[in-house]
């Protein structure tokens, strides 16, 4: 097959490619919801089709917040952004810390692991971020 | 967008399977863009530009007037 060289063709690819990411997206969404409903939650999640599903969202949230950056309207300070992203992070990990022992049972599971993967968690994005920030103003100045 | 290309092209004694060659794209997207229907990329405007002999204001223009009135 040869390659397509034509601006306009490449174009509509990309097009076409994103009319089957909508139906191949819609056909996940759709066996998952027949597990949920046959099967229940874990029904679902035991299905390896859930790993593409949240893997292709997280890779789609990544590469939007490349475009919410551009679409920022006024020029922000990247560092101010990380401290107030990072404040928040930590009061989350620390009441998640405080609370989980409370509603559950007090085990290092709850005190230190579930707060660990929700910094770990959030810190990747606010890095990502950060960087995209930090990148933009760069190019700008 | 309006364009001269159709005329530039005759005017080189091209068809627009000759034109789609030298610059690297199929007849069907020349087709579109003399019809205006396709905007080219800045970078095959000029390469049809440099192709034809014509610069760039030569073959995609619109009147500020024309530009105002949506006709493009």
């Amino acid at each position: 097959m040869e390659k397509i060289k034509d601006e306009r063709l490449k174009l509509k690819n990309l097009k076409n490619i994103r009319i089957a990411y909508v139906i191949q997206t819609l056909g996940i969404i759709a066996i998952l919801g027949y597990d949920f409903v046959t099967k229940g939650i874990n029904g679902m999640t035991d299905n390896p089709l859930w790993f593409v599903f949240i893997i292709t969202t997280i890779v789609t949230a990544y590469l939007s917040m490349n475009i919410s950056v551009d679409h920022e309207g006024e020029k922000k300070d990247p560092k101010k952004g990380l401290k107030i992203h990072l404040i928040v992070l930590v009061s989350i990990c620390v009441t998640s810390a405080i609370l989980l022992p409370l509603i559950d049972e007090f085990n290092i599971i709850n005190v230190l692991l579930i707060p660990g993967i929700f910094f770990v968690c959030g810190l990747a994005p606010i890095l990502y971020l950060y960087r995209l920030r930090k990148k933009k103003n760069e190019d700008t100045e | 967008m309006k364009n001269k290309i159709k005329i530039a092209r005759v005017s080189m004694d091209l068809t627009q399977q000759q034109l789609a060659d030298k610059v690297g794209v199929t007849r069907q997207t020349i087709s579109l863009i003399e019809k205006g229907k396709y905007n080219p990329s800045l970078k095959l405007c000029l390469q049809i530009c440099y192709t034809v002999n014509k610069t760039l204001d030569e073959l995609f223009w619109l009147e500020r007037e024309e530009w105002r009135n949506g006709k493009n």
